[in-house]
């Protein structure tokens, strides 16, 4: 039986939305079951994923562009019922009930709110949700709702229903990935820290909510009282709730820490303390961002019990530090909280199969990153474990070569663009379209008016009103009006470009004209809803068509440039990163060629298990056998030309200099372990690291005796301001061991950074009997030889005597390579020398636009995979390597790449241009080069972002940006002031 | 001056950060005075000060330029290059006695729609108080 195609995800976290997307890209149709009564409902959720009181990602998962295109099916109010066959062949049954109100036809006009009859405590029975910022969201509140039917009569795009039938839909599909989003903890679960009981406690989402829209004001942390909090305590409660009940994810502590940093920033003179068990930040920039916190005055409270008892107008923080039992009070305090496991679960474990783990998570097949033990069922996100941001998002993309294999022909691919006629040589004849959004502008303001006024300009040929532009019967009959005039520009007076631009683009090239010739103005925006005046409205919309039209009337109709694509693959570097990311690619059906410096593949393997090598030489095997993957030892890439989608690499190979193609760049180059200074390592024997540890203990050498572990030696110090993360759970790996063979262990660390499963590792190690003493940063305890055995000595002059001293240390970058790669691929190094990534860059306002639409934008099409990138175990170099697979998949399926904005590109005319440089200097993305035969400048159209900033610089005028050049500029300026 | 003396503003917003939250302020229907008209750029730093010169040359009684917030550019450093373009063009109006009060350069991140009308209430206000545009029947050219 031939495999299906389609995808159904269950569930709408954010790794399934990054599914979904890349799914749909890469030419699969997707089946969306929402669970939520809207399309935003429960991504809201990201904020308490996000250390950050900005998310946006609303905007940039183009949700809306999918349906568009019609590779995604959306269901909403959704469950899953059945699910029947196996991978390949699934037959899947779900039921569902469309939204009362269809947003994506809904034009916001607020009428059936107007009309609504019921009033309960001064709401309507249909409000628009509040907490949506990106577009007004209309929800009918089923309780009160009276089913009057008022709303449905007056709606002018007839897009509301107040019944809305449940139905049983059936489908096939190849795969099943479950998305579901993760529970937040109750106030019952939280009430040891006085949730719901106080308006003194808040939970930091809430804060990042109050904030999301104006970023962090006063206003956020305000009390009910109307007073701004002088005192505040932010708490990470999943370090001091009952076991079980929530769990930590992988941002909180560097949450609280930004929280804390905000407040202090905002109000220098507030107290401001974080409570916290142990500081556990270490993704990328995590620890740099406690640095700033504590530098700014937080205090950082490492407490072993916290209570919060709330009383009048202030909270009392009761904890216990150093055993010993101490207060403080808080005007607010700040609930950083963790998260559940998916209530979901047991209706996933009876419908799929999929069992869950011991903590009530999707448990996963071993060593894949999101494929549960049931082929062909994956699962992405917070349902799998504790998560967050960037980890969901990776999995998004990392699901795409693990489900590949059981999915067949893809059958999806975008509608060709429609024929446009050439207007070059017409005299400019302008068609100003005014839109009248469903009748509801002209309530507001005059809108014949306007287009009389419209009609006389100079070089207007046309103007008409039209019924809208924004949903597929109006946008066909505003396509067929601009046909039937016979313009040859158009200027459309709609709303905003922000949501719609794309489809007022399609409706002017289904009017047969190339979207260059568009000129665009807000009417709503811009004029409608933002004035009362309706004299005044008037003008101002008169003068910005005017502008419009004087722009449009200078737009000229230039070709759509493409840039080929060479669909293949540089991996360098042969460790797990480098081998999983080849073969990945490779068994997408892509070429790769992959370069190793050593003679053999497989990296670094000491450390790893036995199940861990055997993965490792498993994939060795496999891609040495794999035909598309052409291997070169012994070698390494000397220099690139070119940019993403088409670089010329030269490798120093054993056979000589060969010179190569490819389209996309994967680094995998992997990290050194630090070599550590002191503590007596390397002139005595008995001082070790955890590798060399665990290598001893695994060749079955005897180790007994008293053994001190020292943790962070070469970590979190000012010259490595970052956590390695893998050395806390190797030293509890190995004191376990330890312990078994009979050795007292006394493990001295400055914060164990165990978070997910290793919570259960950590809580093991204390039950066996390991003992952990805390040390300062600034007071390292000392070793020493003596006569019998080492003697460690601790700040407060405490010796402690042992037979072995292990050091963990942590993970160095290698920068020499590192800088030499970045250098030639461009691809940047952060502070501490590993590959920067749109992942975890902080600040993540920027991480964020890149993360969700990651896949046009210039700079991409070079990805950094596992210890390169950062420190991680196995199973996140998994994870990077997968995800760097996914998305180059994405990319390599492309044989022409279109330039990031489409048509918007820089130009220059040759004519003019002295090639002086200037503007190689300033584009930021070195999307300018001098013609080294013709002496000028010139564009590569794929790198160029259109800023437009050579064209300001240009001392010649010589620079230009298509649809923005100077004389449309100007003449548009001119006017909206005539 | 009159009370109903009402300024005539061109705003020159990049598309990402200012326009965008010019459109936010659009969606939820922040009412402010009807007196700038924005002219949409890729970047602020197109905002060319012959743009915004020419605009108050021919007339205009203010020009309000909005870019994303320093460290938050759409194009990495391109408001930084208005930042310097726009400090000399200060210096010119200081050199030239022009009032400054008729130029602005403001960043507005793309979240905050309260912020345009903030800036946009502020300067009409300010440009009320500096009363119409003498440029234009006192220059000659």
């Amino acid at each position: 039986m031939a495999k299906e195609s389609s995808v159904l995800i269950y569930g709408t976290n954010l790794a399934g939305y990054r599914a979904a997307y890349a799914l749909c890209k890469d030419g699969h149709k997707v089946i969306l079951l929402n669970r939520g009564r809207y399309v935003d409902e429960i991504k809201y959720q990201a904020l308490a994923q996000l250390p950050l009181d900005f998310c946006w990602i609303c905007g940039h998962m183009p949700q809306r562009l999918f349906k568009a295109l019609g590779c995604l099916t959306d269901y909403y109010n959704a469950e899953l019922l059945s699910v029947e066959g196996e991978a390949g062949n699934f037959k899947v049954k779900f039921k569902k009930k469309d939204q009362y109100v269809n947003n994506f036809a809904c034009i916001e006009c607020d009428k059936c709110v107007d009309v609504c009859p019921v009033e309960v405590d001064g709401r309507k029975a249909i409000v628009v949700v509040p907490e949506a910022g990106w577009e007004n969201i209309y929800v009918v509140d089923e309780e009160n709702c009276t089913k009057c039917g008022k709303c449905e009569e007056v709606c002018p795009t007839a897009c509301i229903k107040v019944e809305r039938p449940e139905e049983t839909v059936e489908a096939d599909v190849g795969a099943i990935v479950i998305a579901c989003e993760f529970e937040d903890p109750t106030d019952e679960d939280l009430a040891d820290f006085g949730a719901g009981r106080s308006p003194a406690v808040v939970r930091n989402a809430d804060v990042a909510g109050r904030s999301l829209l104006t970023n962090f004001v006063k206003d956020s942390v305000r009390l009910p009282s109307g007073k701004v909090p002088a005192t505040f305590a932010v708490i990470v409660t999943p370090h001091f709730n009952r076991p079980g009940v929530e769990y930590e994810n992988y941002n909180l502590s560097v949450t609280a820490a930004y929280r804390a940093a905000k407040i202090k920033e905002l109000m220098p003179e507030a107290d401001v303390a974080v409570f916290l068990s142990d500081y556990r930040g270490f993704g990328k920039g995590h620890y740099r961002q406690y640095l700033k916190a504590r530098e700014a005055g937080v205090d950082f409270v490492r407490a072993e019990s916290v209570e919060v008892a709330p009383a009048e107008g202030v909270a009392v923080v009761k904890y216990k530090r150093g055993g010993e039992s101490e207060s403080r009070e808080a005007e607010l305090v700040v609930l950083v909280t963790g998260q559940k496991a998916p209530a979901t679960m047991e209706k996933i474990t009876a419908v799929t199969g999929v069992e869950p783990d011991g903590r009530g998570f999707c448990r996963l097949r071993e060593f894949s990153s999101t494929e549960t033990e049931v082929p062909g069922v994956f699962c992405v996100g917070e349902c799998s474990g504790v998560k967050g941001n960037p980890e969901t998002v990776w999995e998004g993309c990392a699901l795409l070569p693990e489900v590949s294999e059981y999915l067949g022909e893809k059958n999806f691919k975008p509608a060709p663009p429609p024929e446009l006629r050439n207007v070059n040589g017409e005299v400019p004849n302008v068609g100003v379209f005014i839109c009248s959004c469903h009748g509801t502008f002209a309530e507001r303001m005059d809108l014949d008016g306007l287009r009389e006024d419209v009609a006389v300009l100079a070089g207007v040929g046309r103007a008409e009103v039209v019924e809208g532009c924004c949903t597929p019967p109006t946008m066909k009959a505003t396509a067929e009006r601009i046909k039937a005039s016979g313009v040859n520009r158009v200027v459309l007076a709609v709303c905003t470009p922000l949501q719609k631009l794309l489809k007022y683009r399609k409706t002017v090239m289904m009017g047969g004209l190339s979207p260059l010739l568009l000129r665009l103005v807000s009417l709503r925006e811009d004029v409608v809803d933002v004035h009362d005046d309706p004299e005044k409205m008037r003008t101002k919309a008169l003068a910005l068509i005017r502008s419009a039209a004087e722009a449009a009337k200078r737009a000229s109709q230039e070709p759509l440039e493409t840039d080929a694509f060479t669909s293949r693959a540089l991996v360098v570097g042969g460790g797990l990163a480098g081998l999983e990311a080849a073969q990945g690619i490779a068994a997408g059906g892509f070429e790769v060629a992959l370069v190793e410096r050593n003679d053999h593949l497989g990296g670094n393997a000491a450390g790893l298990d036995e199940g861990q090598r055997a993965y490792l030489a498993e994939l060795v095997k496999r891609l040495e056998e794999n035909e598309r993957v052409k291997v070169y030892k012994s070698a390494s890439p000397r220099s690139a030309e070119g940019y993403a989608g088409n670089y010329a690499v030269k490798l120093d190979t054993a056979e000589g200099e060969v010179v190569e193609r490819f389209g996309v760049v994967i680094l995998a180059t992997g990290a050194g372990d630090y070599k550590p200074e002191g503590f007596l390592y390397g002139d005595d024997g008995r001082v070790m690291t955890q590798r060399e540890l665990a290598e001893k203990l695994a060749a079955g050498e005897e180790v007994t005796g008293g053994v001190v572990m020292v943790q962070c030696v070469g970590s979190r110090t000012p010259e490595r301001p970052y956590c390695s993360r893998v050395c806390c759970a190797q030293a509890l790996e190995n004191a376990l061991a330890l312990r078994e063979r009979g050795a007292e262990v006394t493990v001295l660390y400055r914060d164990m950074v165990t978070y997910g499963a290793e919570e259960d590792l950590y809580r093991s190690a204390q039950e066996a009997g390991v003992q952990f003493r805390r040390f300062d940063e600034d007071a390292y305890p000392t070793v020493e030889a003596g006569e019998k055995g080492l003697a460690v000595k601790l700040a407060d002059g405490e010796t402690l005597a042992a037979e072995a001293v292990v050091l963990s240390v942590g993970v160095v970058p290698e920068r020499e390579n590192n800088e030499a790669l970045s250098a030639a691929f461009g691809l940047r190094l952060d502070a501490d020398g590993f590959f920067d990534s749109d992942a975890n860059a902080y600040p993540f306002e920027e991480a964020i636009k890149r993360l969700t639409k990651p896949f046009e934008l210039a700079t991409n099409g070079i990805y950094a995979a596992g210890l390169a990138h950062s420190p991680r175990p196995f199973e996140g170099v998994l994870l990077t390597a997968r995800d760097a697979a996914g998305r180059a998949m994405v990319m390599l399926g492309k044989k022409k790449m279109p330039p990031p904005n489409a048509v918007f590109v820089a130009g220059v005319k040759d004519s003019l241009c002295m090639g002086c440089g200037v503007c190689v200097d300033v584009c930021p993305y070195g999307a300018r080069v001098i013609d080294a035969r013709k002496k000028v400048a010139t564009v590569r159209p794929f790198l160029c972002d259109s800023c437009g900033t050579c064209v300001a610089a240009c001392p010649n005028d010589a620079s230009f940006l298509r649809d923005f050049t100077g004389i449309q500029s100007i003449a548009a300026l001119d006017a909206v002031l005539a | 001056m009159s009370e109903e003396f009402r300024p005539d503003i061109l705003g020159i917003f990049c598309r990402w950060c200012s326009y965008s939250a010019a459109d936010l302020a659009g969606v939820s229907r922040m009412k402010m005075p009807p007196t700038t008209k924005v002219v949409r750029v890729m970047c602020s730093s197109r905002a060319d000060p012959v743009f915004a010169l020419g605009a108050l040359l021919i007339g205009a009684d203010g020009v309000l330029v909005a870019g994303c917030a320093p460290g938050d550019c759409h194009y990495k450093t391109g408001n930084y290059q208005t930042r310097r373009r726009y400090a000399l063009v200060e210096k010119i109006f200081d050199t030239l006695g022009l009032d400054n009060r008729r130029l602005k350069l403001v960043w507005i991140p793309a979240s905050e729609g309260a912020k345009v009308k903030r800036v946009v209430t502020a300067m009409t206000e300010s440009l009320q108080e500096a009363g119409p545009n003498p440029t234009r029947a006192e220059m000659f050219i």
